[in-house]
């Protein structure tokens, strides 16, 4: 199989133009890895190619990068599967975290977001002696984020840190989640206080850019939104996140549908005069457009059939 | 060709202009419609609700699948955000043969039950689908020849990819840039047009959201486009309603045209501003139709 | 001037579990690494980590009879009684600290069957056992704010009289070069995979702890002692878990037998290691393999228990060999995985060079002797780094931290990495040679060996040294220049297979790993004991000890 890589290269020691993309032709077997084919460059055509790589099998999370725009381990992505009918194929470094050389990041940012969620098991009184009792199904659920091999795909590719640096991020934040549902853990509440505050929880677009790239099934999102939930149930439900998804389900549930009128007011308070003014210009511009939503807010014909379901799963779930 | 539409909330009510727009363009394509809102389906929680409460969307959407079934329609979506949530929602039921049982419990009392066999499709597709891209350039009374036009996806109708059958049906992953194509565009490709347009968090993060519409509005203007185009309405929502804040706050003068995809599809089709709604836009569509040749 | 009571060189599991320990006793820690502590290569291990609880009805000494057992009667008994007696308590911690063990329905810790035991005394996390403590030690590290000195490349020990006070190092983000004084060093730094072509390795396992301390004039000890996994995927070499045996695999030749009937037919597939890897090798070599290859089959397990017990190798064999393993059998070959042999070391971690300590696979207790029992290895690091670590920061409490001159240990190393980066670029490559010699070795030191093939080897080695000092690097720069950092690589592997040549030509018996075709007998009587290799001034030594015998005397060994 004939490829061609085309490499975005960065040389800090070059004194200008030091960032730029250069191409390798190179024929490799049809089985092979972007990281073959990253490791057979370095190996045989140009030793100054700098990418960080161990295991070769998706488990030491070295190789994230982006591989045609997309962040991917290097090794667990097969080359068969990503170039385009000309053989071709673009790799280049993981995006939001700067670059040190070539392929390398500074994953300083990664890991300052990781230590910012406290992430050690805080269990309150003293140990017990033996281990402590826990059901299987508990611990097979945090496998499924323990299994975060914290290569940084997920950062690389974030919507929001692309534009906000302060955002903890999917990363961090699933391996919040890993603590909050760990039964041996007693400070649930105190991380959820701070997870709902700005920069955590409720910042998260919902983009599922992070559930798309990541290499080991974690979807961070889904732990973010099963946290929203969580610090829902806990009684934090006064930020503007929990009122909207409030709102919005109280909308739905009454009338079938979507009150887009009431979802601001309900969302930022009935008297958040400030919030309210600032939605303001906007609201008046839409206005004048005859963009607004329709004062009055029709419920979908047989609507105390939606009720009816809505009173039933309150019940039962 | 029949669909079962769901039209969705802000078709009708944010983007009041979405709806007459794609009524008009699929008259035009000759579908037959039966609308999904007029028998009772609901919103599909837009995966806000699903925050609060997963179980309860998977069984509002289950309810309007069974609805399309017992009409035996294909269900047609014309915003990317309920296409995505119902493809997660209809994955889910069908994945799981006890899920789906305990779903249908709650649709009993209607005398509805959802078999598994409904494959919500957005427009977008249908176009490239059913209709074939071929076919679609015969129905283009008005090329959009030198129209420089940048696609803009919206999150949910490109990830999840799984959910959204991409491996089945690869041709969905760029459809709306052949679309272009097929109306005679030119397309502006730009790396931000899979990204979050920011709507999701406006009122959470109000500043990052505008940022989020500042960065893409720019870039393709920086790429010389004359508008971007989506088949999503809230992503219309954000990058056109938004776009005065963004330009203020991030210090720059943008005035990105952004068009629904039923809008593009109307002016190619001969469709004046007015049937398409393109005075209703917050950020002007003058140029736009300037560019084209039709009196604004 | 950096300076640690306790510096610790790698940060895998022993290396986190070392650090831990010292820090639990109050001491200055600090923990260097040529790659971020997740990054280690104790990811790999997936089936599990064994302990005999005495609760759950298990019994220490049936431990440690497998143990010693499976080592062929090689392995010190003392050390032995050690970890087994120990390995409870470790586990139970390791727990505490939030590791997510696999329960039983009672929601106590549950266990899996593995190869070379009488019971089931496997605790794990999936199949990622290794990834799933590792990143709880890294947990362990963030809270207690060790100092890491990360992506961190140790050029060589500092000794001073005779003791070992530093290190020299280049970070590897600026290429400067710098000097760590420290009262005890501890080495962590797992084995020497890499030297063979193909191995389960990760790229980054090449020796470098062994080779250091062995330069600094330790011993190494049963180098020969080289395990090949019997399961590894053909082609890419990656590693298929233990586990999936113990949770009720088949190993199938080409007509479809189970072919460990022949072999072990108590143990079958669960046999030792060594045992099962000679079994496929003889498969394949006898024509009933399939293009090099047997086949390991999973499918009667059934999919919900692949799926929750089995997930990494299901993941493995879909990204790797583009096979469905609840569907189709996984082609497999004994691979080259992990060494037995190391610096050699005692119960605390020391070695024969005072403040120079060891601990995990780099180092040699010894434990595991000719063949080490799947899912011995992890315990290995817990127990042995945990007491590595207590035993360096109490001894560093008494010392105070030696003078040395500095300045010319930096202007000393900096020479050597320029000399080596202004080499003209016609040499060879790093890559070339680092092939050619894991091809040769392999050859002559695979699960099968011969005099003739040893002595072969023994002699190419001077031709790899040879190419070895004619290489250059093409990377002149200092940042992040992994071209510089392979090369030196490749120098500690050449010395670790000199000494793993000379002490696999120097046991003239068939124990183990060390499966020799020309004395395919144990000999109780001449080799029962310990073979050590030391660099001198006048070429390497090679010596014997006595192995330590407790409780278990030498018998026959049937699985």
């Amino acid at each position: 199989m004939q490829v061609n890589i085309s490499i975005k290269r960065h040389n800090p020691s070059a004194p200008d133009n030091n960032t730029y993309w250069e191409d390798f032709d190179l024929s490799m077997h049809d089985t092979a890895s972007v990281l073959d084919a990253l490791i057979k460059i370095r190996e045989d055509v140009d030793g100054s190619l700098s990418v960080r790589c161990s295991c070769r099998s998706a488990i030491c999370g070295s190789c994230a990068m982006r591989v045609n725009g997309h962040a991917k381990l290097a090794c667990n992505t097969k080359l068969s599967d990503v170039i385009d009918a000309d053989g071709r194929v673009t790799v280049e470094p993981a995006g939001v975290m700067p670059v040190i050389k070539d392929l390398v990041v500074d994953q300083t940012l990664f890991w300052d977001k990781v230590k910012q969620i406290s992430p050690w098991l805080q269990p309150d009184g003293p140990e017990p002696e033996g281990e402590y009792i826990a059901p299987n199904s508990a611990m097979m659920d945090l496998a499924g984020v323990m299994n975060c091999i914290m290569c940084g795909a997920c950062v690389s590719d974030c919507t929001v840190l692309e534009i906000d640096k302060d955002f903890i991020g999917p990363a961090a934040l699933a391996k919040a989640y890993r603590f909050v549902n760990d039964p041996r853990d007693d400070q649930t509440k105190s991380r959820l206080i701070e997870l709902n505050e700005k920069t955590g929880i409720w910042d998260c677009t919902r983009c599922f850019e992070c559930v798309e790239v990541c290499p080991k099934g974690v979807a961070p999102m889904e732990r973010i939104m099963s946290l929203r939930e969580s610090a829902m149930e806990q009684g934090l439900d006064q930020t503007v996140g929990a009122r909207h998804a409030d709102a919005f389900t109280d909308s739905v549930a009454h009338s079938g549908w979507l009150n887009e009128l009431l979802l601001p007011l309900k969302t930022f308070g009935m008297f958040n005069l400030g919030a309210m003014m600032g939605l303001a210009p906007i609201g008046l511009r839409a206005l004048l457009r005859g963009k607004m939503p329709s004062i009055f807010h029709r419920s979908v014909p047989n609507v105390h059939r939606i009720r009816r379901i809505v009173k039933k799963i309150e019940e039962n779930e | 060709m029949k669909y079962a539409l769901f039209a969705g909330c802000v078709s009708r009510g944010g983007c009041p202009e979405l709806y007459p727009a794609t009524l008009k363009v699929c008259q035009k394509l000759g579908f037959f419609l039966d609308e999904l809102h007029e028998r009772g389906a609901t919103c599909t929680g837009a995966g806000v609700l699903q925050e609060k409460n997963q179980f309860l969307g998977d069984v509002f959407n289950a309810r309007t699948f069974a609805i399309a079934e017992s009409i035996g329609l294909k269900i047609m979506t014309i915003c990317s955000t309920c296409q995505g949530v119902m493809s997660q929602a209809n994955k889910r039921l069908k994945e799981n043969p006890e899920y789906l049982a305990k779903v249908n419990g709650y649709l009993a009392d209607e005398g509805l039950e959802y078999k598994g066999t409904a494959q919500p499709r957005h427009l977008l597709w249908i176009l490239i689908e059913d209709v074939g891209i071929e076919k679609l350039k015969t129905y283009v009374t008005q090329p959009l020849t030198n129209l420089r036009v940048a696609p803009f996806y919206g999150c949910y109708i490109i990830r999840p990819s799984d959910a959204l059958e991409f491996k089945l049906h690869p041709e969905r992953e760029d459809s709306l840039e052949r679309v272009m194509e097929a109306l005679g565009a030119d397309v502006v490709d730009f790396p931000g047009k899979t990204r979050c347009c920011g709507f999701p968090i406006l009122t959470i993060n109000e500043k990052n959201s505008v940022s989020m519409v500042a960065k893409h509005t720019s870039e393709v203007k920086d790429l010389g486009a004359d508008a971007m185009v989506t088949p999503c309405p809230l992503c219309h929502l954000n990058l056109d309603g938004y776009q005065p804040k963004a330009m203020q706050q991030s210090q720059q003068n943008i005035n990105m045209p952004i068009l629904h995809l039923p809008q593009l599809l109307g002016l190619a089709m001969g469709f004046d501003a007015k049937e398409l709604g393109l005075s209703r836009h917050i950020i002007s569509a003058k140029k736009v139709l300037s560019k084209v040749g039709i009196p604004a | 001037m950096l300076e640690h009571d306790v510096l610790i060189v790698g940060a895998g599991l022993a290396g986190m579990r070392a650090a831990v320990a010292a820090h639990e006793r109050g001491a200055n820690v600090a923990v260097i690494s040529k790659v971020h502590p997740v990054r280690s290569h104790s990811n790999a291990a997936q089936g599990g980590i064994n302990a005999a609880l005495t609760d759950r009805g298990d019994d220490w000494t049936d431990h440690a009879f497998d143990t010693v057992k499976g080592s062929d009667y090689l392995a010190d008994q003392d050390a032995i009684e050690v970890m087994c007696s120990e390995a409870g308590d470790d586990i139970i911690s390791l727990e505490h600290m939030g590791v997510i063990f696999n329960r039983d329905e009672k929601g106590h810790l549950g266990t899996r069957a593995f190869g070379g035991q009488q019971k089931a005394r496997t605790f794990f996390v999936a199949d990622f056992t290794g990834q799933a403590i590792l990143h709880v030690l890294y947990e362990q590290l963030m809270e207690s704010k060790v100092k890491v000195y990360e992506e961190w490349f140790v050029l060589s020990l500092i000794i001073e009289d005779g003791e070992c006070c530093g290190v020299t190092a280049i970070e590897m983000a600026t290429g400067r070069v710098y000097v760590i004084r420290a009262k005890t060093v501890i080495m962590c730094t797992g084995g020497v995979g890499r030297l063979f072509e193909p191995s389960t390795n990760g790229l980054i396992v090449t020796g470098d702890g062994m080779a250091l301390a062995y330069r600094a004039g330790a011993p190494l000890m049963d180098m020969e002692m080289i395990q090949y996994h019997p399961t590894t995927l053909k082609g890419s070499g990656v590693l298929i878990t233990e586990g999936a045996r113990g949770e009720g695999a088949y190993l199938l030749n080409k007509s479809g037998d189970r072919f460990m009937e022949k072999y072990a037919p108590n143990m079958m597939e669960l046999a030792s290691r060594d045992v099962v890897s000679r079994a496929g090798q003889t498969e394949i070599n006898e024509g009933r393999g399939i293009d090099g290859c047997v086949l390991l089959d999973c499918r009667h397990l059934g999919e919900k228990l692949i799926k929750e017990r089995l997930t990494e190798i299901l993941s493995i064999g879909r990204d790797f060999a583009g096979i469905d393993i609840i569907k189709e059998p996984i082609p497999i070959r004994p691979g080259m995985h992990y060494i037995m042999g190391g610096i050699k070391s005692d119960i605390d971690g020391k070695t024969s060079i005072p403040g120079l300590y060891a601990t995990g696979e780099c180092a040699c207790v010894s434990v595991h002797g000719g063949n080490r029992l799947g899912a011995n290895s992890l315990l290995d690091t817990v127990v042995f780094g945990r007491r590595a670590g207590h035993h360096a920061a109490e001894v560093s409490k008494q010392m105070e931290y030696k003078k040395f001159d500095v300045t010319s240990q930096i202007k000393k190393a900096e020479m050597d990495l320029q000399k080596l980066l202004d080499r003209d670029n016609v040499g060879e490559r790093w890559a070339n040679v680092r092939t050619d010699l894991g091809v040769e070795i392999d050859k002559h030191f695979g699960v099968f060996r011969t005099e003739s093939g040893m002595q072969s080897l023994k002699e190419s080695l001077t031709g790899f040294k040879a190419r070895y000092d004619n290489c250059s690097v093409q990377d002149k720069g200092r940042i992040f220049n992994t071209d510089l950092i392979f090369t030196l690589e490749l120098g500690y592997m050449l010395d670790c297979a000199e000494a793993i040549t000379l002490s696999g030509i120097e046991r003239k018996e068939s124990r183990g790993a060390h499966s020799r075709i020309d004395y395919p007998q144990r000999d109780d009587d001449n080799w029962l004991k310990h073979v050590l290799v030391t660099k001198t001034a006048e070429g390497p030594l090679l010596t014997h000890l006595p192995v330590t015998i407790t409780s278990w005397e030498p018998q026959e060994r049937k699985y």
